[in-house]
């Protein structure tokens, strides 16, 4: 009886341990999720996540429209932020250049990073940001204040699209929060030299 | 633990038992682990319970009566309905299926002498137990936890949760989870390599195939949960922000992870039940299950879909047209294999020579209750119509007939079933039809003008609401009350049957009765099956 018996075991463990690294796989994978699920929103616009690219398309239509801009900051940070413009019309595929002012109300320098994301949520993936200080991280003095640039652009696909054709206006919004180890970091966004357009409103 | 040496030596001795304290705290034997669940789930259940009669008390009327301890005191409401749920959902239903009766009968049923690990099988228990004491705690600190059971940030953030009650819940998941996982490990374990010889998978009964089915959607989902709730535990208290959109997170990651686990823990609960309701159909009708195998897979199916259509809890977080239409089809396609199920107990029931002995009531309850709550589940399955139930009371009526009130009958309907071969004794059918039917008039009179004031727009998980919704809430208070007492009747229908009952037979039902539980003698002896019955050539068991 002893030799089957440690047959038995030997199998039960082996199913067993099958069953603990499927365990261990889900764990994983629920962590795996979270960069996953940043990366799919990024892909897909999902959640109004905006598209980035290098340049707007040559050729810009003459259909108005509305993009709107929304400032937030993590009460943690001691800075104002706010948008210089409430709004800019221009055309789909026109690049558009808007300004945000930030200002570090504190009297150490503190690095922030802005999360941003565009509203209905979606017609995250027909709006593209060409540059925007919130690809890096912003260093602010104590007391400066910075205008920081985006320059973005709506994709004329937004019109074949029937889940989407009725929209006219977009809000792009912006999210301050300090970094969490403070470096001597530059605002980068500054020195970038941008060619804005003529911009209506 | 500490007796494990106590518990191999009384391996060594067949029908002795062990003292009382090694047998019930240091336990082995799948039986009496069974019967710790079964009681833990009373337990829980007289707690979680007592709570939802105190909320419908409350919401008899329109104002607040009960709640204003000077001020009123809307968190203790929200920490009520949360610890309502979360005891319902992972320490009465739960335990009882799959920890009670799923320890009791997988063994007996394919003919094994015990669990794989029987000493797994005792941490499994113990860490259920921490878990509901961590539970209980948690509601006695700081404000209590008062997010609901689905924990969503920022709610459940330190911002608006600040203080250790939600560290508590937390941590009662975590333990709880890795209870459910470990039991899950052991039953699969068990069945595959465990069986009795000629045994084959496409020859078990449907209520093993139920266990293994829910023992592989814990193993999928339950760590999806564990790993959310860390990052959750870790936001709120080590600077992370996996789900705080001011600093890069997004909450609505919570909810797709925790839906990814909430959608299949809704099948864990339903499925024990589904195999339970099959082997008591056939019982009673005399007849074998109808469509065994379709019986077998479709709880496969159900299984899998039921891993894709966790967005359909999310219609309003603002997913794109697209998406919730892929959600709307997946989940209308779960339909399908629980009609097959539907339609085959009643393919079993068709014909045959039925008994109304109360299980098969409870079974019949079921059925009604699920179909019913299925239909509803049809209705909210459609992300259209979904935007204006959400939230709202008609959602509260639809997942406590198909979920709630149903694993409820399912458990009953297991109790009475079994309590013969569990405990030696039988119960008194008399008083168990009564108890049936006032169960069942009550949760119907319940749950079913929660349909009308959900409707009407009422919304869910608030102590007070407009005059408007008053009449049917006094009427589903009513039935609150009525299914408080068929419980009290339950339990003194459990004491005379321990106190008084009848001798049970090896087999009180019958022809029907052609699982291998029944080939034991009631009670079943401590230790069975030593000597595996050969099962080469026989029939499917059911």
């Amino acid at each position: 009886m002893a030799k089957p018996q440690q047959k038995d075991a030997r199998r039960n463990v082996r199913t067993a341990l099958a069953c603990a690294s499927l365990v261990a796989g889900m764990v994983g994978l629920a962590y795996a999720s979270v960069p996953l699920y940043k990366l799919f929103c990024q892909v897909t616009g999902l959640g109004g996540t905006p598209g980035i690219e290098a340049a707007a398309p040559e050729q810009a239509t003459d259909i108005d429209f509305t993009v709107r801009f929304d400032a937030n900051i993590n009460p943690t940070l001691p800075w104002t932020f706010k948008p210089v413009q409430r709004a800019v019309n221009l055309k789909l595929g026109e690049e558009g250049l808007a300004f945000y002012t930030a200002t570090n109300n504190s009297d150490h320098p503190i690095t922030g990073t802005a999360t941003f994301n565009v509203t209905p949520l979606k017609i995250g993936q027909y709006f593209v940001k060409i540059d925007c200080f919130c690809f890096t991280e912003q260093t602010l003095q104590p007391g400066e204040t910075v205008d920081m640039p985006v320059t973005f652009y709506v994709d004329p696909e937004i019109r074949q699209d029937r889940s989407t054709e009725e929209v006219t206006t977009i809000t792009l919004s912006y999210t301050f929060y300090p970094k969490k180890s403070e470096t001597d970091g530059q605002v980068s966004a500054l020195k970038q030299k941008s060619t804005p357009v003529d911009i209506g409103g | 633990m500490a007796n494990a040496a106590d518990a191999h030596a009384h391996d060594d001795h067949g029908d002795h038992y062990p003292g009382f304290f090694s047998r019930w705290f240091c336990s082995t034997n799948h039986k009496d682990i069974g019967t710790v669940y079964m009681f833990v789930s009373m337990f829980a259940a007289l707690v979680g319970g007592g709570m939802s009669w105190f909320m419908r008390l409350e919401l008899a009327e329109p104002g607040l009566q009960y709640l204003t301890g000077g001020a009123p005191d809307m968190q203790f409401y929200n920490v009520l309905l949360t610890a309502h749920g979360f005891l319902m959902v992972f320490f009465v239903v739960m335990p009882a299926l799959i920890g009670g009766f799923g320890n009791w009968f997988v063994p007996l049923m394919i003919g094994a002498p015990d669990m794989a690990f029987p000493r797994m099988n005792n941490i499994s228990l113990w860490l259920l137990i921490a878990g509901l004491a961590l539970l209980l705690i948690s509601a006695f600190v700081g404000s209590g936890v008062g997010t609901g059971w689905t924990v969503y940030p920022p709610l459940s953030s330190s911002i608006y949760h600040p203080g250790a009650a939600v560290d508590f819940g937390i941590l009662s998941l975590h333990l709880a989870g890795a209870s459910s996982i470990l039991g899950a490990i052991n039953f699969i374990v068990t069945i595959f390599n465990m069986r009795a010889p000629g045994m084959t998978l496409h020859k078990m009964p449907l209520f093993v195939w139920s266990i293994l089915v829910t023992a592989f959607l814990l193993l999928l989902a339950l760590p999806v949960l564990a790993g959310a709730l860390t990052m959750l535990l870790t936001d709120r208290n080590f600077g992370t922000a996996f789900f705080d959109p001011a600093a890069g997170g997004d909450p609505v990651l919570w909810q797709h992870l925790f839906w990814f686990f909430g959608h299949p823990e809704v099948y864990i609960i339903i499925l024990p039940a589904f195999g339970l309701i099959s082997q008591i159909v056939s019982t009673f009708s005399k007849k074998p299950v109808f469509g065994y195998l379709g019986m077998a897979y479709a709880m496969v199916a159900i299984g899998v879909v039921g891993f894709v259509v966790w967005a359909h809890h999310m219609y309003t977080v603002g997913l794109d047209v697209d998406t919730r239409a892929y959600f709307t089809a997946a989940t209308l396609v779960i339909a399908v294999p629980t009609g097959v199920k539907i339609f085959s107990w009643l393919a079993t029931m068709w014909g045959g020579s039925i008994e109304f002995k109360t299980p098969m009531l409870y079974a019949f309850g079921f059925i009604f209750l699920f179909v019913m709550g299925g239909v509803t589940g049809v209705t909210l399955a459609n992300s259209s119509a979904d935007l204006v139930f959400h939230d709202t009371y008609f959602v509260v009526a639809h997942f406590h007939y198909v979920m709630a009130i149903a694993a409820i009958f399912a458990m009953f309907a297991g109790w009475y079933y079994w309590i013969g071969k569990m405990s030696g004794k039988q119960y008194n059918e008399t008083l168990g039809k009564i108890q049936f039917w006032m169960f069942f008039v009550g949760v119907n009179i319940l749950f079913f003008p929660q349909h009308f004031a959900g409707l009407a727009g009422m919304p869910r998980r608030i102590p007070d609401y407009p005059d408007a919704y008053a009449g049917w809430n006094y009427v589903s208070s009513v039935g609150a009350l009525i299914t408080a007492v068929g419980t009290m009747l339950f339990f003194w229908i459990l004491y005379r049957t321990y106190a008084a009952g009848t001798k049970a037979e090896q087999n009180p039902w019958g022809e029907g009765a052609t699982t291998l539980e029944w080939h034991v003698p009631s009670p079943a002896p401590f230790h069975t099956f030593e000597d595996q019955p050969d099962m080469s050539g026989k029939q499917p068991a059911e």
